[in-house]
């Protein structure tokens, strides 16, 4: 027996994306806090997830939400200390739960040591940590990300008499991977945290290492090099169950390579699905979601996508075609404050108009597609967003844990809240909270309980293979996933309306589906088309038991205890 | 004086209720989650028990109930007996799919009702289960009087049962569990028991209860009166018959809730275990009662291909869990020929610790891990069916006596490498 960790183990895991500054106010400041986290742990575990996801949490100026790092060793002051943090991290483990937290190795804050140093001093050790230029012409080639806010990925710096290099925020000057000093800087960094016992690194904003002339300065050969070499370190010093997820929001091709033979990423954000699950949902059409796939490669065994329905981001767009785009600007940003960049920034009960059974079903494809979920916090009890709070603050607002004031989430006046609290009739505190959903067994919260539990029964759902089903019925979404001897049936209607459907099941003749949340058997499978009827955005997780298969007549089973 | 524990506040209801209650010696705990059509029986049996055997001792019903939307409460409410009701919050995965005790947040329910029963000063907690219909009257004497009369802490029960039945018990949590605490009970995770004022004062100290929905409380409530040097005693029952729509019947889920509440609890609770050592055989009180004889049908030969299955398809998990040598020895084991096929015990005490060690150390998704035991079990039992089915019941308890003695000797094994 090995006594590493099951290195994994982040194939069967669903995570939990949370802000620190979001999820409880321990102390009473009305910021979230690494205590106030602590103490939320029991309802993180009994949600049914994995891992959580952390935000970034380090010292920082705030100006893109903590993407903007001035300090890789240390807290938020706000959030709370190292220690703190070592304590959330030891009784998240202490109940089974992993956890991983953002890196952005692309770039710091420009109030970060290292850039004032490089800025100010030429003698200085930091001098060459950032892409620096006499001119702004170089790397022409590459586009511009932040199309809303940036003109230039160049920046003139008075101080230093010379252009920077951003490919995000002017105040976010990117660092210099072709200085081998940056590389063991880096590596230093995350030493530091899984010393802590850190499951592992959401590596932000991947694809922009490295910068090479005539070149679009994303997805280069150099990028991949220096990954590779960090995975290596990591695997080396920490026996190999630490998860790298990257997030390189790119055409699934391109996000491949990312995976590498198996020796670069565990995980990459499969990001093209995302907005087609919305599309294929609106249009009432499998295509947008089948397609997909076609165009999705194989990823080396041990590797995984991390599937997401919304996160702390925009939904973004940029991965889909502009006359795509333009549909989903047209059915879901009806108003033009709800886009930012190329994305809608709206959380997803409000996206999908409060409308439960279309919440459930993209739940319900989001757990048994192939990959890993990612739930974004307070998705499980659909709670709405506020478009006017500017830059995507509108999805980051206090998790909403009962009716008490500030949502439960702190005990302060409400003005010294860090955002306010989404307060409208329909989606706010009052209307949705976690202490009212609990109370309740047909509520969201629960309901999405039991779908998590049920994908805990099977090793499939992180493991099998996909294969569709062609129904003639284009509103019906039918896949086979496959993992050993265990197939499963996913069947889902898209339509708001009643649908029937007949599916080509003769390979699977006398087996028996088993719905897979009531446990109940359907009518056996025979050689001719099986038909099957949902309700309006109905859906079904079937386990397809061929006789011999389980529920054997050992003889032991009814008092094996 | 010593100080006094606290122990954990009631609610308001449950205070109110205590208030107006006539001083008892015996409390009668029954947990319940929608069991109308069986507490009747289980009523009778407490009526008649009471007034056969403690016709002079003052006594009080507990209710705790995990939400029944039956009329469960109102039929316990209506028995005449001094009541006291109270509500316990269960994990609401556990109302959907209800564990295979019956009772979800089982554990909640138990320091409720422990909590209620120090609070009414008893010298005596008798924990009943609402869905086992073949209780008795001479059940509550064989319980409750050790504890009343001898100062016994925990009395647990010895269920006269088909030398098939209870084989996750018999073959798995039982001899773990004897090897973990060094005394070995027959049924550590069988419901009803009695706990003497001594035991409930200790559990109201302890801080550490098990979360609802891991260990399960039962088992460390055990350890716990073991590890203090409590005095506890087996007593022999009848029959243990269940009438429940809720109790799971799939060997997987039940493979994987009671070993992964073993798992669990000895996750929790190292130094309940770890550097314990074996002590003398418990004393068991009463006469044997004959096992139940109905034939029964076991299918040998399903189980083997059952364990050859995962042999063909689970070895890259098994690989994973167990040290080599033992995955080597299991892979050698002769499926071919039933009238061959033996499954030692010292391997199988070594399997089942391989897989408690790999829960421990998460060498594979717990959940899947616990389920791939299945195939491994259904292999061992099968040996064991093969084994004594043509010998007497003697030769059957040998052959379990066998089973404990191994994974008693093969604890240094476990303890080595735990950590």
């Amino acid at each position: 027996m090995t006594t590493s960790s099951a290195r994994d183990w982040y194939k069967d895991a669903v995570f939990y994306e949370v802000h620190v500054k979001a999820y409880k106010d321990g102390n009473g400041d009305g910021i979230g806090d690494f205590a106030g986290l602590t103490e939320s742990l029991d309802y993180v575990q009994e949600l049914g997830v994995d891992c959580l996801w952390i935000l970034p949490m380090y010292p920082s100026p705030l100006r893109d939400d903590g993407y903007d790092i001035a300090d890789f060793y240390a807290i938020h002051p706000s959030y709370g200390t190292v220690e703190d943090f070592q304590k959330f991290l030891d009784a998240a483990h202490a109940r089974g739960l992993r956890v991983i937290t953002d890196l952005v190795m692309n770039h710091t804050s420009d109030q970060h040591p290292w850039f004032q140093a490089s800025r100010s001093d030429p003698t200085s050790p930091y001098k060459d940590y950032y892409v620096w230029s006499p001119s702004d012409h170089r790397f022409a080639d590459a586009r511009i990300i932040f199309v809303d806010t940036e003109r230039s990925n160049w920046t003139f710096d008075p101080v230093r008499r010379e252009y920077y290099w951003h490919r995000f925020f002017s105040h976010q000057p990117d660092l210099n991977y072709d200085n081998p000093a940056v590389r063991r800087s880096m590596l230093d960094v995350m030493r530091f945290w899984l010393d802590r016992g850190l499951d592992g690194f959401r590596c932000d904003a991947v694809p922009y290492l490295v910068e090479r002339e005539g070149t679009s300065c994303e997805n280069l050969p150099e990028t991949h090099a220096i990954l590779k070499e960090f995975r290596a370190v990591i695997d080396q010093e920490y026996g190999g169950d630490r998860v790298l997820l990257a997030e390189a929001n790119q055409w699934p091709e391109d996000v491949r390579h990312y995976f590498g033979n198996g020796d670069e990423f565990h995980m990459a954000f499969h990001f093209p699905l995302m907005p087609r699950l919305y599309l294929g949902l609106r249009l009432e059409d499998t295509r947008p979601i089948t397609d997909i796939f076609t165009h999705t490669p194989p990823i080396p065994p041990a590797c995984q996508w991390g599937l997401f329905l919304r996160n702390h981001d925009e939904l973004t767009l940029e991965m889909v075609t502009n006359e795509e785009r333009a549909f989903m600007y047209y059915a879901y940003a009806y108003e033009p404050d709800m886009k930012l960049n190329l994305g809608i920034r709206r959380r997803l009960a409000p996206l999908l108009d409060g409308d439960r059974r279309r919440v459930e079903l993209l739940n319900c494809l989001l757990l048994t597609l192939p990959g890993s979920p990612i739930i974004y916090y307070g998705d499980e009890i659909g709670m709405g967003d506020n478009v006017y709070l500017g830059d995507r603050n509108g999805v980051r607002t206090p998790m909403q844990w009962s009716r008490d004031r500030n949502a439960g989430f702190s005990a302060v006046e409400n003005g010294q809240l860090y955002l306010p609290v989404i307060a409208d009739p329909v989606y706010g505190y009052e209307a949705v909270n976690v202490a009212a959903q609990a109370r309740q067994p047909s509520s969201l919260l629960n309901t999405m309980r039991q779908l998590l539990a049920a994908r805990r029964t099977s090793s499939v759902f992180g493991r099998g293979s996909i294969e569709f089903l062609r129904p003639r019925n284009s509103k019906v979404l039918a896949y086979l996933r496959r993992h050993g001897r265990e197939t499963l049936l996913i069947v889902a209607n898209l339509s708001a309306a009643p649908q029937p459907v007949e599916l080509d099941l003769t390979a699977f003749a006398g087996a028996t589906p088993i719905e897979m949340l009531g446990a109940t058997a359907f009518p056996a499978i025979r050689s001719t088309p099986y038909f099957l009827s949902l309700g309006p955005h109905g859906f079904y997780w079937f386990r397809l038991e061929r006789p011999g298969d389980s529920d054997e007549p050992f003889g032991i089973e009814r008092t094996a205890i | 004086m010593t100080e006094v524990a606290v122990g954990p506040a009631l609610p308001p209801d449950v205070d109110r209720q205590l208030e107006g209650l006539p001083p008892a010696e015996l409390a009668i705990a029954v947990l319940t989650y929608n069991n109308a059509a069986t507490v009747p029986a289980v009523l009778d049996a407490v009526r008649k028990g009471l007034e056969k055997h403690f016709a002079g001792a003052p006594s009080v019903l507990i209710n705790v109930d995990a939400g029944s939307s039956d009329a469960t409460v109102a039929r316990l409410a209506e028995a005449g007996l001094p009541f006291v009701r109270a509500h316990h919050e269960a994990p609401a995965s556990q109302l959907a799919a209800v564990p295979f005790h019956g009772v979800p947040g089982r554990g909640a329910a138990l320091r409720l009702a422990a909590a209620v029963a120090r609070r009414a000063g008893v010298r005596a907690l008798l924990v009943l289960e609402a869905d086992v219909t073949s209780v008795n009257a001479e059940w509550l004497e064989r319980l409750a009087r050790p504890v009343l009369e001898q100062n016994v802490d925990l009395v647990m029960p010895i269920h006269a049962r088909h030398r098939y039945d209870g084989t996750i018990t018999n073959l798995v949590v039982a001899p773990l569990v004897a090897a973990m605490f060094g005394r070995r009970l027959h049924q550590p995770l069988s419901g009803p028991r009695a706990l003497s004022a001594r035991l409930l004062e200790r559990l109201a100290a302890e801080t550490q209860w098990p979360q609802p929905g891991r260990s399960v409380a039962d088992l460390w409530i055990i350890g716990t009166a073991i590890g203090a040097g409590l005095a506890v005693h087996e007593a022999r029952l009848g029959r243990w018959r269940v009438e429940s729509n809720t109790r799971t019947t799939d060997l997987p889920t039940m493979v994987a809730q009671t070993l992964g509440a073993a798992f669990a609890t000895m996750e929790e609770y190292e130094d309940l275990w770890l550097a314990t050592e074996s002590g003398p055989p418990l004393p068991v009180d009463g006469p044997p009662v004959l096992p139940s004889d109905e034939t029964v049908q076991i299918d040998v030969e399903r189980m083997v291909g059952a364990f050859g299955r995962g042999l063909r398809d689970l070895g890259t998990i098994w690989e994973q869990v167990l040290a080599p040598e033992t995955y080597g020895d299991v892979l050698s084991l002769d499926i071919e020929d039933l009238t061959r096929f033996r499954f030692p015990d010292d391997l199988w005490a070594r399997v089942v610790y391989d897989f408690a060690l790999g829960h421990h150390w998460s060498v594979v998704y717990r959940d899947h891990l616990l389920r791939s035991l299945v195939p491994l079990y259904l292999g061992r039992t099968a040996a064991f069916v093969l084994a004594t089915r043509q010998r007497d019941a003697a030769a059957v308890e040998s052959g379990l006596d066998a089973v404990a003695a191994a994974f008693a000797r093969q604890k240094p094994y476990l303890v080595d490498r735990w950590r």
